[in-house]
């Protein structure tokens, strides 16, 4: 029943974010360092008179549970995640929004490059296996997959930008620049995106063209390939409308896995070209303490993986109706 | 049904690659009326326009473009004429008159008159009335400037005329020259309350964001919190113009990003590098290094509580709270060595606790030490710390000395200092376990009973940085601070009473003294050993801009150091030598249009392309693909 699996999907979802939600709240009060002290960050010279007093207004004098627990799940739920400290009197949820976009642009497009090209270029490899192609473009692949982000970003940036300066090497657009029009704009937003671009997707590619090689791989060997060609099928024919849809099952799942990995990645390659988005916002967040920001970036971060995780599952049901028990 | 979506998609995704590349062609124009604009990058996040926030560098960096001081400080630190242009002294030194500069307007166009000079004495006067009277303190939000006017004993304030500002004062005092405190402007500023001003909790925040309104060379405009603040120059400045039109503010979380952006002129000047990046931008073309001294000091501090024992914290044994068994450790310590290994070589073994940089209050121990292990030795011995029959040093009550020896993660260069230090000590027979302390614990970690906390450590690693007068810097020791600044408890109450002396002093030389037999004090019974003075590591660009000049000017840098100088002696590096000043007739105040050619990406018409071609490809590859699959299935159906 259809109805049925999306809704137990959905729930086990559900229960997952809860549960983060909730240790979410335990790791903050794990954290070395009282909350009340972690609040007057910053705050020279603290009393004992002030630390009570600290205590008392943000509640740290009620019982954790129900009392605090509580509390929080409900600003939680309207999406009020505290204040930042260090972006002064800004929200969590503000600096968060602010953030999010250069990530959603940088690595949703690098998950577009990197699928058309890595699925594209498996698929070959695997249907040509042991020609040129295979050779070479598993080789590739297997080198792109093993090099860290950081590591690929600064050699294209020491290559494109610094040696043939073809681009710019920081930030999403030229500080202090105004634009002719719209397209000047955009313009100038793509030199700036190339680099961080290319490296994401250069860092997919290679883990998506050797999940899809194998997977065609093993594909071929099935009774219904055998058939296909014994029908007369012509080879492209069969690739296409045969072996690539059975062999993206596995693959769908990893892209989709991927998605919610977006930030995590986004960190590196976004410290390397300086990129604005919640990668830089994390380390920044880390280096300057500022626990409200990073408790909003673990949320963030643990509920894209699980709606990316469940998204997975929709798509597979999708794709393979015998999942759909 | 799903293919007539896919083929929707394809062909959105190669309309839009086909609009990106017709647009592409058109994308980098520069033209002839480009303002110069100076890019400076920074290690640190760019978070704070309101002044009262500031706790970094920068911070400090912005408001001083913003605003005036009072008095600024000149190439020498000296004060130089601010926002008033001339001041005196009454005789008795209690009475301060200055006087606000003729004419000079906000950049609003808003005259700047002593009112506002007055608003600014006051708000501080309030916050530190409120402070006073209520237990639990009151803090103007990181409540880092309060003490500049505290410090220098000011009372009361007053403005007889548009042109006065009269301030009195509680005793004589100097310090009131060098208040590192904004002149703010009262018709904008009193519309917030002191809670919106302080960032009080659960008031609205004044975030003072652009367009600022100041008296300052260049006002801030443009604000991308973590990315960048960009000031325009400010029409109405009535001091000398630097040539940057604009000055933009850059964070980089990567030294390595910036320094690859200073190498292909994304920026114009770089401030935090490391030693290895100093040492391969020397060669580089067109850049300078500059190595200035620190206005600061990295330090092993003891715990010296000697208030009675803390039940559950404390230090491990009672030797800490005994000088002579400091000073012995003191002579265990190679600062040279670690000068080498921990700063690659770039800064200085340290003394005692007014860095050189204040040529004016730094002297040189008058019984200084060296590295000398035996003399360590003998010198244990002597105060009573003999060695068991393993070779470990016993305390008076008989029990091996291990110290506990720590230091913040946001300090990873202490690991090193560690090692060596635990290395040489356990030569002379004492124990050392060192560990790391997240930053948040630590702080909590240090702080007494006096200050809530259980003071449990023997000795940590960090430093302090310090103020164009050494006021703020001596007063960290004084025992009036445990339980708040002091993180070794030390009292000595000479030294208490020195340090309200000198505060008081008219007269340089007589204070002079005083400041001399504080440092003598200190480094004597050693509640700090000063490891060593860092190194400020920054680099420039000299084919933009000219006249880069240090404050101070020996050991000095020219950006990041005190007010706004370096700034305003900017000259374009490629004018024609045209007789007149490069810029008289600056842009407003407002926003301008400032297309810029100067962003580093030489070739710009050949890289639109290449990106044009890039992102055609990859869209157009998705493109294809999805329309054949498209036809794939057809063909099925």
């Amino acid at each position: 029943m259809g109805g049925s699996f999306v809704l137990h999907r959905i729930g086990v979802a559900t229960a997952t974010i809860v549960a983060i939600v909730m240790l979410n709240f335990v790791l903050f009060r794990l954290m070395p360092g009282s909350p009340e002290r972690v609040i007057l960050h910053g705050t020279p010279r603290v009393t004992p008179e002030l630390l009570e007093a600290t205590r008392e207004r943000w509640g740290l004098n009620d019982p954790l549970f129900p009392d605090q627990f509580v509390k929080y799940v409900s600003a939680t739920v309207q999406g009020d995640l505290g204040y930042s400290f260090v972006a002064r009197g800004q929200t969590v949820t503000a600096v968060l929004g602010q953030r999010i976009w250069p990530t959603i642009l940088l690595f949703g497009l690098g998950e577009i490059v990197a699928i058309a090209v890595g699925l594209a270029l498996g698929a070959y490899s695997g249907w040509r296996r042991g020609g040129v192609i295979d050779y070479i473009g598993n080789g590739v692949s297997l080198l792109l997959y093993a090099t860290p982000y950081f590591l690929l970003g600064m050699v294209l940036l020491l290559l494109f930008g610094v040696a043939l300066r073809w681009f710019p090497t920081f930030g999403m657009t030229t500080a202090g620049a105004s634009y002719d029009g719209p397209l000047d704009a955009l313009a100038d937003l793509g030199l700036h995106l190339a680099l961080p671009l290319a490296t994401v997707a250069l860092g997919l590619i290679g883990q998506y063209a050797i999940v899809m090689r194998s997977s065609i791989v093993e594909t071929l060997s099935e009774d219904y390939i055998t058939t296909a060609r014994a029908m007369g099928l012509r080879d492209g024919r069969i690739l296409r409308a045969h072996a690539v849809p059975n062999a993206l099952l596995p693959t769908v799942s990893l892209v989709a896995i991927n998605l919610g990995y977006v930030v995590a990645g986004a960190i590196t390659v976004e410290v390397v070209f300086n990129w604005p988005g919640l990668g830089t916002l994390t380390v920044e967040a880390l280096q300057a303490r500022d626990y409200p920001v990073l408790q909003g970036v673990f949320l963030l971060l643990s509920i894209s993986v699980v709606l990316a995780n469940l998204l997975a599952d929709l798509v597979y049901g999708l794709l393979d109706p015998r999942v759909r028990t | 049904m799903r293919s007539s979506f896919r083929a929707r998609l394809a062909r959105i995704l190669a309309a839009s690659a086909l609009a990106l590349a017709a647009g592409a062609p058109a994308a980098v124009q520069t033209t002839a009326a480009d303002p110069l604009i100076l890019r400076a990058g920074t290690d640190q996040d760019l978070q704070v326009l309101n002044p009262f926030s500031s706790i970094l560098v920068v911070d400090f960096e912005v408001f001083t473009l913003n605003y005036d001081l009072l008095l600024n400080f000149g190439a020498d630190l000296e004060p130089v004429a601010g926002f008033a242009d001339d001041w005196d002294a009454s005789a008795d030194g209690l009475t301060w008159t200055f006087h606000i500069r003729e004419g000079m307007k906000w950049s609003d166009g808003t005259p700047a008159t002593s009112a506002d000079a007055l608003y600014t004495f006051q708000l501080i006067l309030d916050a530190t009335e409120r402070s006073n009277a209520s237990e639990e303190g009151f803090y103007l939000g990181a409540g880092y400037l309060e003490g500049y006017h505290t410090n220098a004993g000011v009372i009361a304030a007053s403005a007889p005329d548009p042109q006065t500002l009269v301030v009195e004062t509680e005793f004589a005092s100097q310090l009131l020259l060098q208040a590192y405190v904004p002149i703010l402007p009262k018709h904008i500023w009193s519309e917030y309350s002191l809670d919106e001003i302080g960032s009080a909790e659960g008031a609205e925040p004044f975030l003072n964001e652009p367009p600022v309104v100041g008296t300052g060379p260049y006002v801030a405009v443009e604000w991308k919190p973590g990315e960048f603040i960009r000031f325009a120059r400010n029409p109405e400045y009535w001091g000398e113009r630097g040539a940057a039109d604009e000055v933009i503010l850059l964070t980089f979380e990567s030294a390595d990003t910036m320094v690859q952006a200073l190498k292909t002129g994304g920026v114009d000047y770089v401030r935090g590098i490391q030693p290895e990046q100093f040492e391969a931008l020397q060669s580089e073309p067109d850049i300078a290094v500059v190595e200035g001294i620190s206005n600061g000091y990295s330090e092993i501090a003891f715990n010296t509580y000697s208030r009675g024992a803390i039940p559950g914290g404390g230090a491990s044994t009672t030797a800490l709270q005994d000088p002579a068994f400091r000073d012995a450790l003191a002579w265990a310590v190679d600062q040279e060595r670690l000068v080498e290994v921990t700063l690659g070589g770039h800064g200085a073994p340290g003394d005692t606790n007014v860095p050189p940089y204040h040529t004016r209050w730094h002297v040189t121990p008058d019984r200084p030490r060296t590295f000398d292990l035996e003399e360590a030795k003998r010198r244990l011995d002597a105060a009573g710390y003999p060695l068991d029959g393993e070779g470990r040093r016993l305390d008076n009550e008989g029990k091996p000395i291990v110290l506990r020896v720590t230091w913040p993660d946001s300090e990873a260069e202490h690991a090193i200092d560690a090692q060596l230090i635990q290395e040489w000590w356990s030569s002379i027979g004492v124990g050392v376990d060192a560990y790391v302390t997240e930053e948040g614990k630590l702080l909590e970690d240090l702080l007494p009973p006096e200050g809530g906390g259980l003071a449990n450590f023997d000795i940590e690693l960090w430093g302090w940085v310090g103020d164009p007068d050494p006021t703020s810097l001596l007063n960290v020791l004084r025992s009036e601070e445990i339980g708040s600044f002091s993180d070794s408890f030390w009292e000595n109450d000479r030294y208490d009473e020195l340090f309200l002396l000198q505060r008081a002093e008219a007269d340089e030389a007589t204070r002079l003294g005083y400041i001399a037999e504080m440092q003598n004090l200190f480094y004597d019974e050693a509640p700090y050993i000063i490891l060593y003075y860092d190194a400020e590591l920054h680099a420039y660009r000299t084919d933009k801009f000219d006249g880069w000049s240090l404050q101070p000017s020996e050991g000095g840098t020219p950006l990041f150091g005190y007010g706004s100088i370096g700034y305003t002696k900017l000259t374009d590096a490629n004018a024609e030598p045209t007789p007149g000043p490069t810029a008289t007739t600056g842009p407003s105040a407002e926003p301008t249009p400032a297309p810029s050619g100067d962003g580093g990406t030489g070739g710009t018409d050949q890289s639109t392309l290449v990106v044009a071609v890039v992102v055609l490809v990859g869209i157009g590859a998705v493109a294809i693909f999805l329309l054949r699959r498209r036809s794939g299935s057809t063909e099925e159906e």
